[in-house]
């Protein structure tokens, strides 16, 4: 495509900070905070455009996976519709975006359900729990990668870069 | 509203309807409002219409407002300097207005900042409080009146700090500024709210789990508000927060975000001139003020490779100089406790109320909203860990 996206981006970045940053005087602080983290968003969306669609779907399939691992341990009262939220959401097409935030709302909702339990009125297995915090510790590692850009994770040293994550 | 502590016993963990009156208003509000947006960043005109409506309303005589400046910093609020002349002062005095956009980062209640801030520059620097507009009756949006005061919050050269005053690096400053952080917290611990006839705030009981399903209810209630997206760890810290909730002693005030970004000083000296941002203050369990500065995301690496406390202390140090500041003994199942509460609660304003004031385009910076919103998963992390820690 021409003009590519990245040029597009890199053209933006320039006139941001070649022009309109050196144009807003001394007094315009908050002004001048916000071009430089629209630049630090272009930056982060120049890394990270090309695996969008592939990283929502890894996040897709992760909780999907996450709900197959509860089933077996969730109070009989879900077993049913949860069965049937896995069904629909493996029906759902890996490439359509919308179709794949509007499912993992879907299955998402579902799964805080379980998680409280009717408001602690139904146990949670240590299994469940288990499954959760492991889910947890591999998706938030995930996204701390995908936003690692902006500097604010203290432990952003120890962190892959986004291709090792979407290639593991 | 009650402020002397009722009787003894706990509160249902589940009880959603445990929560501090004036802070169940903010939360409705906020919901009410929601759909009245976007909102437009205030031009200076604009602002210069509200304050002379409200210094109007206040009965001041030959006022002008002059010298309007847009301010930076914060994720929150909408700040503007000004000056202020009238009969009783023609000097005039810098001033900063401070007022909610319609949706922010946390929806906090300018009432009880005014307030409790009023009272506690009787004990430390604040910046004064010289009016406050909770609800907007005469601004049109609430609001509190400050008095400018001079300082930063972190070092000019080599002090390197991210959005908000995260994770700056103190360098030479820190002998200097450590004692007097820790005072501050343990002078904010002393206060004796029981006395200070506080409008604006409620107190848990002492001896009961209230204080802490309180914040639960407020944060969680915060979450499900808000909700865009939904995230299981979430979800689970919720459960994990309501079936652990411990027992508070003693509710002391808790300032709610104090750390560096929030701790100004001079240059060169390094001497303490006013702790910000009160809006968050609550009575409540003092180890939630120690959990919430100890957070990793405020502190910084030392140049030994050890992790500083608010870039000040090592968090053993940090520890043993609080507990002789204060008088009070750091529990630490408590404090494990505040800290996954403290989590929770980052991650609800990152993932959840940014999220939703982005998404329905009611703050004056979405930007700053967005990039904070990405730092979510770094709290999500620390939840994992600290519940696994047990």
């Amino acid at each position: 495509m021409l003009p590519s996206i990245d040029l597009r981006i890199a053209n933006i970045v320039k006139a941001l900070e070649q022009v309109v940053l050196p144009a807003l005087t001394a007094r315009e602080r908050l002004a001048k905070d916000q071009v430089n983290l629209c630049i630090g968003h272009l930056q982060m969306i120049a890394q990270q455009w090309r695996w969008a669609a592939a990283f929502e779907a890894g996040s897709f399939h992760a909780m999907i996976a996450l709900a197959e691992e509860m089933q077996p341990s969730v109070d009989a009262s879900y077993a049913e519709e949860l069965g049937q939220a896995i069904a629909t959401a493996k029906a759902v097409e890996g490439h359509d975006l919308a179709a794949v935030e509007h499912a993992i709302v879907a299955l998402g909702g579902l799964i805080d359900r379980i998680i409280l339990g009717e408001d602690g009125q139904v146990a949670l297995a240590p299994a469940i729990w288990e499954a959760v915090l492991s889910y947890g510790e591999k998706q938030s590692l995930r996204e701390r990668t995908w936003f690692a850009a902006t500097g604010l994770d203290p432990d952003r040293k120890e962190l892959p870069s986004i291709a090792e994550v979407m290639a593991g | 509203m009650p402020m002397a502590p009722a009787s003894r016993g706990d509160v249902d963990v589940w009880d959603r309807s445990e929560m501090e009156p004036r802070i169940r208003h903010i939360l409705e509000r906020t919901v009410r409002l929601r759909d009245t947006g976007p909102y437009r960043p205030k031009s200076d005109a604009e602002v210069m219409a509200m304050l002379s409506t409200f210094f109007a309303a206040k009965g001041l005589e030959e006022f002008s407002i002059s010298d309007v400046e847009r301010m930076s910093g914060g994720a929150s609020k909408e700040q503007f300097a000004f000056t202020l002349n009238h009969r009783e002062d023609q000097q005039g005095e810098r001033l900063v207005l401070r007022m909610d956009p319609l949706e922010a980062i946390a929806q906090t209640c300018r009432g009880r900042e005014g307030e409790i801030q009023s009272i506690m520059g009787n004990h430390m620097p604040v910046a004064p409080v010289r009016w406050f507009d909770a609800d907007g009756d005469l601004l049109g949006q609430p609001a509190v009146i400050l008095g400018f005061v001079r300082g930063v919050t972190q070092p000019s050269e080599g002090g390197s700090a991210g959005v908000s005053g995260m994770g700056g690096r103190l360098g030479s400053l820190i002998d200097r500024l450590a004692p007097q952080y820790i005072d501050a917290l343990a002078v904010t611990h002393r206060f004796d709210w029981s006395r200070a006839h506080l409008r604006f705030f409620d107190a848990p009981r002492a001896q009961s789990n209230q204080a802490a399903i309180w914040q639960v209810n407020w944060w969680s209630q915060v979450w499900w508000d808000c909700l865009v997206e939904p995230v299981p760890v979430v979800a689970l810290a919720e459960r994990w927060l309501r079936e652990n909730a411990p027992v508070c002693d003693r509710p002391m005030l808790v300032h709610g975000d104090l750390r560096m970004g929030n701790f100004m000083f001079e240059e060169p000296s390094g001497k303490f001139t006013a702790v910000l941002d009160w809006e968050l203050a609550h009575i409540g369990d003092f180890h939630e003020d120690i959990a919430w500065t100890m957070q990793k995301l405020f502190g910084a690496w030392g140049d030994d490779g050890i992790f500083l406390v608010s870039g000040l202390l090592p968090r053993d140090d940090f520890i043993t100089q609080y507990e002789a500041a204060s008088g009070n003994r750091i529990d630490p199942v408590r404090l494990h406790y505040y800290e996954v509460l403290n989590a929770y609660k980052c991650a609800v304003m990152d993932l959840g109320q940014a999220m939703r004031a982005a998404t329905a385009s009611n703050n004056h910076q979405e930007v700053v909203l967005t990039w904070l919103g990405s730092a979510g998963a770094v709290f999500l992390n620390y939840i994992v860990q600290l519940i696994r820690k047990g």
